[in-house]
């Protein structure tokens, strides 16, 4: 084999580790992003904010411990559900394809109704379901339910993380006492970056 | 320059160990500086990690829930580490995410990419250590952590340690320095104090000091021992030495002192011994004189009686007469030759070494042997290279020719043939004398040549002889240098060879060939001329050799160039042989007699037939028969010759001995002199100072005054200065008085037996030559 021939070689395949760790990425980076410039060029900035909440709802799982009873859940896999209207679009379910949380599949669930919430391990509570709110919260009672909503005035009414808009970021509020009365155990990583902490209903 | 094999052992032992400690610390801070330094080098690695780690884990949901600030704070908790200069969050798409630099905000680093498989990868650049970790939440890649440390913390470590090594490693020299110097005193101190022990001892030579002992068992005790042992050999070898020195001092001493004793004692023998000498020599001079004088008595007087001097003998008188001289003969030669050894013997012998040709020599012995060999009829052949030039004393060499001569012809009987051969081979002249003579057996060849050795069986009446004749001929040839041998086969005859020095003729002598009818002798109008006729050249030459030099001689060969030449050289005598080819002897004695220029010189004729009737009638003067003896051929010449004495005045003869005298007077009386005989020195001055003589004949040993007074005296008188003086003596002369007679006096003559021809010969020669110098002086 000549010199240059194995020099080729080399460089092609270390073209071809990087194509496969990194391009992929920066085409999905790139998609997305001309994706957000579209649409707020097009004065529609829901999509992209939807896709982040969507990667928010399925990270929120990865520092939250729900007691062990709840985890090992009949059908197997993670489920997050959405309760009310969905604000997602695709994107929720583009974001969790493949995704695991240990050794479960991560799923997404719509529900119309509270007491379809046996299953989900997360529950994001659409916007639409802003007036029966306190119903939801009630049926849902003491569950292991991770309650997350961007209602304005979630983490006061007993909600348990609540997506607030800081800027054009999206951040979130977490009431402590909610999720300890559910027997949810939050990391500290996760309230560390919560712009608020809420210890009760107030 | 310095050079290190120079120094001190303890010198070289201090470097030495500092070299040891120096290098090895040095290698062993190096080893462990370098350990140090890549284990440091691990430890800040894994340290940045860690660090990389915790803030990565503590930056995950800073990341995950977009929140540079919460990252941001936690980056700044690298404040804590000052070498941490940069650090940089990625998010999982390779965007900066949040950033921490230590001094002020700079350039944001592009991710940096991890290998594939690996979680960190880190890197030295530049002096900096870069560190870049995966940022992994729940085996999720969640982003990139960047973090720059610098390498102060390496640079102070490296720092601290350069100054511990050299701190460490000064002390350690000084620890080495000073165990160095300790243990100079276990290794070096030792040698040295020996090498100081014996340069004391080689300088100062006591070799009684010792080296200080070491009780440690190690080479340089050995060595300190081995030298005192040494040194103890050494002081035990000098002690001996000494001892030997003084012995030996003190045997010299004792040598010398009884050298000086042997010295004295030898001293004293000397003086004996040269007191002896001089004993021996005053007898040996006395010996010859007392005895010869009486000897010269008998043989002179008994020689006179056998020439009828005194009157003509009757047969048996003349056997008698004969027998007295040959006994007397034969006595003289005797104490001659024992005087003549004697003085060999001590060295008293004077040697007057000149040049001359063997040639010229050979004559003269010739014609004292020619009768006696004529006398047996033996026949002598010579043979000699007539350039051959010898360095010798002539006389004594003529001794010891007519020695060997004189005993072959004794040996040789009758009919006989005796040989002279002489060959010159550069370097030495060899002379042989070959005879056919009885011979010598091999078992007698050494004896001969000792003295008063003959051979046995020899002794009889015709061999009789000293027996000291060879002795005295060795010891000749010997001081002269040469060496004498003997050939001889018994029964065949013997052959005796002499050699002498060579001399190479610086110039080339003159060799006087006899011309036929050349006058040989120096053309001396006074000396008589007499013409020799003879056919044979050796008769010729002996009757030659018989008449010089009292003659010249003139020869001719036949009867004709006899007539010619007498009268061309009117010659005073003429000696006619009879037996000749052509014309014989009387016709050409008639022819002389014919012609009137030669009818009045005298003819003596010489032949072997006797025939003196027929000869006196035709008018010869006298007639010999052959063999001629040369006394009897000289007489008679001179009784036809006129003397030169002649018209002379008379001879005055001085002689204590009135024998001598009488037999001086009536010898000199029968050769035509008149003489006066007086018997003391005084009485022969009165008798100068009365009448005018015309020489003296003087004896040197005279009781009252001797000889040399008398010739003082005589040269002191103005007008007796070139009076002929001639010394006759028996004496044994020292070379002084041979000196100082060769100066004042004109001839010297020993009184031995055949003194008498010679003493005429010289006598005539003396007067002639004083006349001539006074004819020549009247005539100026």
């Amino acid at each position: 084999m000549k010199c240059a021939d194995y020099k080729a070689a080399l460089h092609g395949r270390r073209r071809l580790w990087r194509d496969r760790g990194v391009l992929p990425r920066r085409i999905i980076a790139t998609v997305l992003w001309l994706l957000l410039v579209a649409s707020s060029v097009l004065g529609q900035a829901k999509p992209g904010e939807y896709q982040v909440k969507a990667a928010y709802l399925y990270n929120f799982g990865r520092f939250v411990e729900w007691p062990s009873n709840i985890t090992t859940a009949s059908t197997g896999s993670f489920t997050i559900c959405v309760l009310g209207e969905d604000p997602f679009g695709p994107a929720l379910d583009s974001t969790l394809t493949g995704e695991t949380r240990g050794n479960q599949k991560v799923a997404a669930r719509r529900i119309s109704s509270p007491q379809e919430y046996v299953d989900c391990q997360i529950l994001f509570i659409s916007t639409s379901e802003a007036k029966r709110l306190n119903k939801i919260i009630e049926a849902l009672g003491n569950s292991a339910v991770l309650t997350v909503s961007d209602i304005p005035g979630f983490s006061q009414r007993r909600g348990m993380i609540q997506l607030v808009m800081e800027g054009n970021r999206i951040r979130f509020e977490v009431n402590l006492a909610a999720t300890q009365r559910a027997g949810l155990t939050l990391s500290s990583e996760l309230l560390k970056v919560a712009t608020a902490v809420r210890k009760d209903g107030d | 320059m310095l050079k290190i094999q120079n120094y001190s052992i303890s010198k070289k032992l201090t470097w030495m160990n500092m070299l040891v400690s120096g290098v090895a610390l040095l290698l062993a801070c190096s080893g462990f500086c370098a350990y140090d330094l890549y284990s440091f080098r691990d430890a800040l690695v894994r340290n940045v990690s860690i660090q990389a780690q915790i803030i990565g884990d503590n930056t995950v949901s800073a990341l995950l829930f977009n929140d540079p600030h919460s990252a941001e704070k936690t980056l700044s908790a690298l404040e804590a580490n000052q070498h941490l200069l940069y650090a940089q969050i990625y998010t999982r798409d390779g965007q900066p995410f949040a950033g921490y630099w230590r001094d002020r905000p700079g350039d944001t680093q592009p991710v940096p990419a991890i290998p594939a498989g690996q979680t960190q990868t880190y890197w030295y650049r530049d002096g900096h250590l870069g560190l870049t970790r995966a940022i992994i939440f729940q085996e999720k890649p969640t982003g990139t952590l960047y973090i720059r440390s610098d390498l102060g913390a390496m640079n102070d470590r490296l720092r601290s340690y350069a100054v511990i090594i050299i701190v460490v490693f000064l002390a350690s020299l000084v620890v080495a320095l000073l165990i160095s110097r300790i243990s100079q005193r276990v290794i070096s101190e030792p040698v040295m104090q020996l090498a100081q022990t014996v340069r004391i001892v080689s300088h100062e030579k006591n070799y009684s000091i010792r080296a200080a002992t070491n009780p440690n068992r190690d080479e340089v005790s050995t060595l300190i021992e081995s030298v005192n042992e040494m040194l103890e050999q050494i002081q035990q070898r000098d002690g001996a030495l000494q001892r030997a020195h003084g012995e030996l001092e003190q045997r010299v001493r004792e040598r010398t002192i009884q050298l000086a004793v042997a010295n004295k004692e030898l001293d004293l023998r000397n003086r004996e011994v040269e007191r002896a000498t001089q004993m021996k020599s005053r007898f040996l001079a006395s010996m010859s004189h007392e005895l010869r004088t009486p000897l010269n008595a008998i043989v002179g007087f008994s020689d006179l009686l056998a020439d009828g001097t005194p009157g003509v003998l009757n047969v048996k008188q003349k056997r008698f007469v004969d027998h007295i001289k040959q006994g007397s003969t034969h006595l003289l030669q005797l104490i001659n030759d024992i005087l003549d050894l004697s003085k060999i013997e001590a060295g008293q012998l004077e040697l007057h070494n000149e040049e001359f040709l063997v040639k010229d020599a050979l004559p003269e012995v010739l014609s004292t042997i020619s009768p006696l060999a004529m006398a047996k009829n033996i026949r002598v052949e010579q043979k000699v290279e007539s350039k051959s030039l010898v360095k010798a004393d002539r006389v004594r060499f003529k001794q010891v020719l007519y020695n060997l001569l004189s005993n072959a012809v004794k040996f040789t009987p009758k009919g006989g043939l005796i040989g002279i051969e002489c060959v010159d081979d550069g370097a030495f002249v060899c002379v042989s004398v070959t005879d056919t003579g009885i011979g010598i057996r091999p078992e007698d060849q050494k004896m001969v040549f000792e003295e008063f050795r003959q051979v046995e069986g020899t002794a009889d009446s015709a061999h009789q002889g000293t027996g000291l004749g060879l002795a005295i001929t060795k010891r000749l040839v010997e001081q002269q240098g040469g060496r004498i041998s003997l050939e001889s086969e018994l029964g065949k005859g013997s052959r005796f060879s002499f050699t002498l020095l060579a001399v190479e003729p610086t110039e080339p002598y003159s060799l006087e060939e006899p011309t036929r009818a050349a006058v040989t002798m120096v053309s001396d109008r006074l000396t008589p001329l007499v013409l020799i006729v003879d056919d044979e050249v050796p008769a010729r030459e002996l009757l030659a050799s018989y008449l010089e030099p009292e003659y010249r001689v003139a020869m001719a060969e036949s009867g004709t160039e006899a007539l010619e030449e007498a009268q061309r050289l009117q010659p005073n005598a003429i000696t006619l042989d009879v037996m000749m080819p052509g014309s014989n002897g009387f016709e050409t004695l008639v022819a002389l007699r014919k012609n009137p220029e030669t009818a009045n010189i005298p003819v003596i004729i010489l032949s072997i037939v006797d025939q003196k009737q027929v000869g006196f009638a035709l008018g010869a003067a006298d007639y010999l028969i052959k063999p001629v003896r040369k006394p009897a051929l000289l007489d008679t010449i001179r009784r036809h010759v006129p003397s030169p004495g002649d018209d002379d005045s008379a001879i005055l003869l001085v002689d204590d001995d009135p024998k001598a005298l009488e037999l001086l007077e009536e010898a000199l009386r029968s050769a035509g002199y008149e003489t006066q005989g007086v018997c003391s020195g005084a009485r022969a001055l009165e008798v100068l100072a009365n009448k005018v003589v015309g020489a003296i004949l003087l004896d040197l040993l005279m009781p009252g005054m001797d000889g040399f007074q008398v010739i003082r005296h005589v040269r002191e008188e103005p007008a007796l200065k070139e009076l002929p003086i001639l010394v006759m003596t028996a004496k044994n002369l020292t070379p002084d008085e041979i000196a100082l007679l060769n100066r004042e006096t004109q001839g010297l003559l020993q009184k031995d037996g055949s003194w008498k021809n010679q003493l005429i010969a010289e006598l005539a020669r003396v007067i002639r030559g004083h006349k001539l110098a006074k004819s020549a002086g009247s005539h100026d």
